[in-house]
């Protein structure tokens, strides 16, 4: 995580010049038609798709792939959690069971298998584009496009406070945190027994709790002062203004939704199976 | 001329005190004025700050009786957004006025609210960075700056707006002395060339005086307790009877028996028109263009008296060779793949010494103190408390013998009553009930808050809270103690009181690490200084030689102190003897007054 | 006197904010207790929050922090357990409504604590019941597989709200009690 407490990438590409808003729709749009399947082949070509979409917005494939391992690790555990704890789960989807691998209490039948491979597929279809989205949105621009989209601008401006504020609460954590170590209230493993440790975490919280307090006091006083919230409406600095290729891109997007949306109620009903 | 801002018979109470914070005001601003409000904590300037800007009652209620006029109106008419038209504030804390995620949003936010057309909002933001000199910052982030640019910052957000008076309330409270003297030089700069009405608010004095200002309102207890000229008001020794302090070289005039009189002023006083110099300019033109005569005589006089201070207290160090309790090895940190903030850096602590790690934000002083605690593991060099290495022990282990108090200390408390707060150390280390109850009223006792042992943690003030947190730690029994900006934000007599009694404990053999940018703290309170610049410890020594030699402090970015400058004018041959004498008497006088 | 829970002040706007901000600034820590479980300080900040500002703020700070934090951190938008985090804070911060608990003025009593509890517990298992049914009917994900994770998850949850959660908002409280009648012990 960069000091700024989002993951922004400067950058010129098609996607970093793209209105916000419409990226927020794309976003919503795409995880919607991500849930509405469990089909390996939909899956792939989203996918695909994605990756594509990655490529073109030119963001370094280093600052990526921590957060492509932290899913793919995610998936692999979580497969694997499946395949121990439901086993057969496939044939409640197929009605067909093929046992593969025996493990004792159970055997593990290959539809389950593909279910997994498939469920795994789904969770990375979700990856390219969120990566997509915060990779290439300024965070002050999200909570301008939040705003565009109809959202509240004090809710807007909540998420936009949310981001300035992060790093600076983390930092502060840490700091309690140490000198608390210093201390001996320490939380890692060298600090004591479980129950000690707990007792500790829960010391941490009144310290942070108070300057959260002194926070909000502070900033609500600085926002006040300078006519905050007086306004029904109010302009951003930051905001963007929506191009052509910026309104065909929302047509796009819920035209594909509307196509997945149809696909779903028409032929790819189920979990796809193809043995 | 009709005042911009008018207080008639002004007194507010806080809706949860029972007494008032501010007692009859009567004050008249001038368009154009440029105001200092001097006075201790609690004096009443920060409320009556609020009360300008509209804080009160928007957000303090309280009980308001009397009148206040802002720009011929009736301020009770007006709301706080109104009221943000005519009056810009520039607050405290740097952090909690960003509230933008980029320079160029934050200096747009008042617009923003007013929900000004976006290119209208480009512009005023790109010609109002361009006045505070920020315009190369437009796209960062507010992690990207320092606390003085933050400020620069909210300066030019103010600046986009038409308010006429501008408003600082304490704007030096979190910068190094830097900064502090740039901040004061924008806001002239700023007064200067806009001629809108400037009110400061603020304890420190030195750094105020660095620029002219035209007339300074003494407060103290809620109540206006002298209003004049500069020249007035330090000529008439009104600062230190009010807990504030005055300028270090109209102490060291007084000790030596000179009449301040004949060299503060003597061109401005009677002459009746605003001057257009700042105290401390005016001494210097005074000293330059005095006769050689009368310099020679004050000369003779300053050095006369001097010599006859018998030079300090020899060092803890000297006459009996110890080993040093911590030694920093040549110590170099990076952060991971980033560059080197603390290169190849060595000192030691000797037992039962004061050290000052002295140094500008942003000279690796933070990085150092992590690297000591634990927090940070150091690229290359290494650590050692006596003598033995701790590369390889944890935070905790380092804790049992360092102690480590933080700048803030709600960041430190965590209980209700004080007497747990001192005694969850020991609990957490399973030091046994009754041995724990010895050491917790030890500890108390040592930091003067055994009377208050009953207490709930709420009751204390700032100061007494900050000794519970040095309490908390001594009750371990650390062989050496890091403070973390001991002072930051107190004032002369807060500061004077801490200070002291951490030089009581010292004086029981517990050694010190002061981490800081203050040159006044370091110069009295610490056998020694470390200074650091740009992650490089340059000098060594003792602090009143260091501080007088200029190349030091220049390449460190410190300020020379106000006395050694002003040793150097007169053309002493040694300043720092006239430093050392200076502390001598003055630590003596503080002593005794005890 | 509280003010209302639908009035959006600039503290309000402020507090989601920071509250958010919180939220994300200390899920990095917890203590594992075993395999994918940890007890995190995070959910008794809800808690916390909820108590002091209200079910809406509550709500919002729980759902937006969440998100915020999926964004920087994992790289995927966990939905349901967003909205599952906005759930509990809403029932803990339904004792924000109750009669005479103003722990800003240090107004707190026994009884207030055991509807706290009520409040808490209910709110980590509605969450949970709809994170389980968000992960089955939209992620596809195997019910025998998410009850697991729901219970462990639930427990942790329940401990974390118990052991931090509680006892600060009490301490909270009765820091803010007004004590004037102290007297010097020499």
């Amino acid at each position: 995580m960069s000091r700024t407490g989002s993951l922004y990438i400067e950058g010129n590409s098609f996607f970093h010049r793209m209105d916000g808003a419409v990226k927020l729709i794309l976003l919503l749009s795409w995880t919607v038609a991500t849930f509405l399947f469990l089909d390996l082949r939909i899956f792939a070509v989203m996918l695909a798709a994605g990756a594509a979409m990655l490529l073109m917005a030119g963001i370094p494939l280093k600052r990526m792939s921590f957060l492509f391992w932290i899913l793919t690790v995610f998936t692999v555990l979580n497969s694997a959690f499946i395949l121990l704890l439901t086993p057969r789960f496939g044939t409640t989807l197929t009605g067909s069971d093929t046992p593969l691998i025996p493990i004792g209490y159970s055997t593990i039948n290959r539809e389950t298998l593909f279910y997994v491979l498939t469920l795994s597929l789904k969770y990375m279809t979700l990856l390219p584009i969120t990566l997509l989205f915060i990779f290439t949105t300024h965070p002050s621009r999200f909570a301008a496009s939040l705003n565009k989209l109809g959202v509240p601008y004090k809710m807007a401006y909540a998420v936009s406070i949310a981001f300035r504020y992060i790093p600076d609460l983390t930092q502060e954590f840490r700091t309690i945190l140490n000198a608390m170590q210093m201390r001996g209230l320490g939380i890692s493993r060298g600090d004591g027994s479980l129950r000690r440790r707990l007792k500790n975490l829960s010391l941490i919280v009144v310290p942070l709790l108070q300057s959260s307090l002194q926070h909000i006091e502070s900033v609500s006083d600085a926002m006040d002062l300078r006519g905050f919230g007086t306004g029904r409406r109010r302009t951003w600095y930051m905001g963007t203004v929506m191009s052509l290729a910026d309104k065909l891109a929302i047509m796009l997007c819920l035209l594909l939704l509307g196509l997945a949306i149809f696909l779903k109620l028409q032929i790819f009903r189920e979990f796809w199976y193809p043995f | 001329m009709q005042p911009v801002i008018s207080f008639r018979n002004f007194s507010f109470r806080y809706k949860k005190q029972s007494k008032p914070t501010l007692i009859n005001i009567n004050l008249d601003i001038l368009r154009g004025e440029k105001i200092w409000i001097a006075g201790p904590s609690g004096s009443g300037k920060s409320t009556l700050a609020h009360c300008i800007n509209g804080l009160i009652p928007f957000s303090y209620r309280g009980d308001i009786s009397g009148e206040l006029w802002l720009n011929g109106q009736p301020a009770a008419s007006l709301g706080i957004f109104e009221r943000s038209r005519s009056v810009g504030t520039i607050l405290q804390n740097p952090d909690a006025q960003f509230v933008g995620q980029t320079v160029g949003e934050d200096v747009a936010f008042q617009m923003e609210n007013e929900a000004v057309p976006q290119p209208d909002m480009k512009v005023r933001v790109l010609s109002s960075l361009d006045l505070v000199g920020m315009l190369d910052y437009e796209a960062q982030g507010p992690h990207d700056l320092s606390g003085g640019q933050k400020q620069s910052v909210s300066l030019a957000g103010v600046l986009t707006t038409q308010a006429d008076i501008l408003l600082f309330d304490e704007p030096l409270a979190n910068l190094d002395p830097v900064s502090g003297m740039r901040a004061m030089a924008l806001i002239e700069d700023i007064h200067r060339r806009s001629g809108k009405t400037v009110i400061i608010i603020e304890h420190r004095v030195e750094d105020v005086l660095e620029q002219p200002v035209d007339r300074i309102i003494v407060m103290d207890g809620g109540e206006i307790v002298a209003a004049g000229s500069p020249e007035r008001i330090l000529l008439d020794g009104v600062l230190p009877e009010h807990g504030l302090r005055q300028p270090l070289y109209l102490e060291a005039l007084a000790y030596a028996g000179v009449p301040a009189e004949e060299w503060s002023h003597p061109v401005q006083l009677g002459a009746g028109a605003p001057t257009q110099q700042s105290p401390t300019q005016q001494l210097g033109a005074a000293l330059a263009s005095a006769e050689p005569d009368k310099l020679a005589r004050l000369r003779a006089s300053l050095e006369q008296w001097a010599g006859s201070i018998p030079v300090r207290i020899p060092s803890v160090r000297d006459g009996d060779p110890k080993d040093p309790l911590l030694e920093v090895r040549n110590v170099t940190y990076a952060y991971p793949g980033g560059r080197e903030v603390v290169r190849g850096i060595s000192f030691q602590i000797y037992p039962g010494e004061t050290v000052a790690l002295l140094g500008n934000n942003g000279a690796g002083k933070s990085t150092l103190s992590g690297l000591i605690t634990g927090l940070m593991k150091p690229r290359s060099g290494a650590i050692a408390l006596r003598g033995e290495d701790i590369s390889s022990w944890s935070i905790r282990r380092r804790g049992e013998q360092i102690g480590y108090v933080l700048q803030n200390p709600h960041q430190m408390i965590t209980q209700h009553m004080i007497r747990d707060e001192v005694g969850l150390g020991l609990a957490a280390r399973g030091v046994a009930a009754e041995e724990r109850e010895r050491r917790i009223e030890e500890a108390l006792r040592i930091c003067g808050l055994y009377p208050y042992r009953n207490w709930p943690v709420s009751a204390l003030s700032f100061g007494q809270k900050k000794r519970l947190c040095i309490a908390s730690v001594l009750v371990l029994d650390p062989a050496l103690i890091i403070l973390d900006e001991p002072t930051a934000g107190q004032d002369y007599r807060h500061y004077t009181e801490f200070m002291g009694f951490i030089e009581r404990l010292a004086a029981r053999g517990t050694a010190f690490l002061f981490i800081t940018h203050d040159m006044h703290l370091a110069l009295e309170y610490a056998d020694r200084a470390v200074i650091l610049a740009d992650g490089e410890a340059i000098a060594e020594g003792k602090v009143a030689g260091l501080l007088s030699d200029a190349e030091v402090t220049g390449k460190a970015r410190l300020r020379e102190d106000s006395l050694s400058r002003f040793a150097r004018l007169c053309g002493l041959s040694s300043p720092s003897r006239l430093v050392e004498a200076y502390l001598a008497v003055h630590k003596g006088g503080q002593l005794s007054d005890e | 006197m509280k003010p209302s829970i639908w009035k959006w002040s600039t503290r309000t706007v402020v507090t989601i904010g920071i509250g958010a901000a919180l939220y994300g600034a200390t899920s990095w820590i917890g203590i594992p207790i075993g395999t994918d479980t940890q007890l995190r300080p995070s959910i008794a900040l809800l808690a916390i929050f909820g108590a002091l500002f209200g079910p809406v703020v509550g709500f919002i700070a729980g759902f937006i922090g969440h998100v915020i934090n999926d964004f920087i951190t994992s790289g995927t938008v966990w939905w349901g357990w967003a909205l599952g985090s906005g759930i509990s804070a809403a029932f803990m911060g339904l004792i924000y409504l109750a009669k005479g608990f103003n722990p800003q003025d240090g107004e707190i009593r026994k009884g207030h604590i055991i509807q706290f509890i009520v409040y808490g517990v209910i709110g980590i298992f509605v969450s949970l019941a709809f994170s389980y049914l968000f992960d089955i009917y939209i992620m596809g994900e195997p019910g025998g597989k998410v009850i697991v994770q729901a219970a462990v998850a639930g427990l942790a949850n329940t401990a974390v709200f118990f052991v931090l959660g509680i006892p600060a908002v009490w301490a909270y409280a009765k820091r803010n009690r007004n004590d004037s009648n102290l007297s010097v012990d020499s």
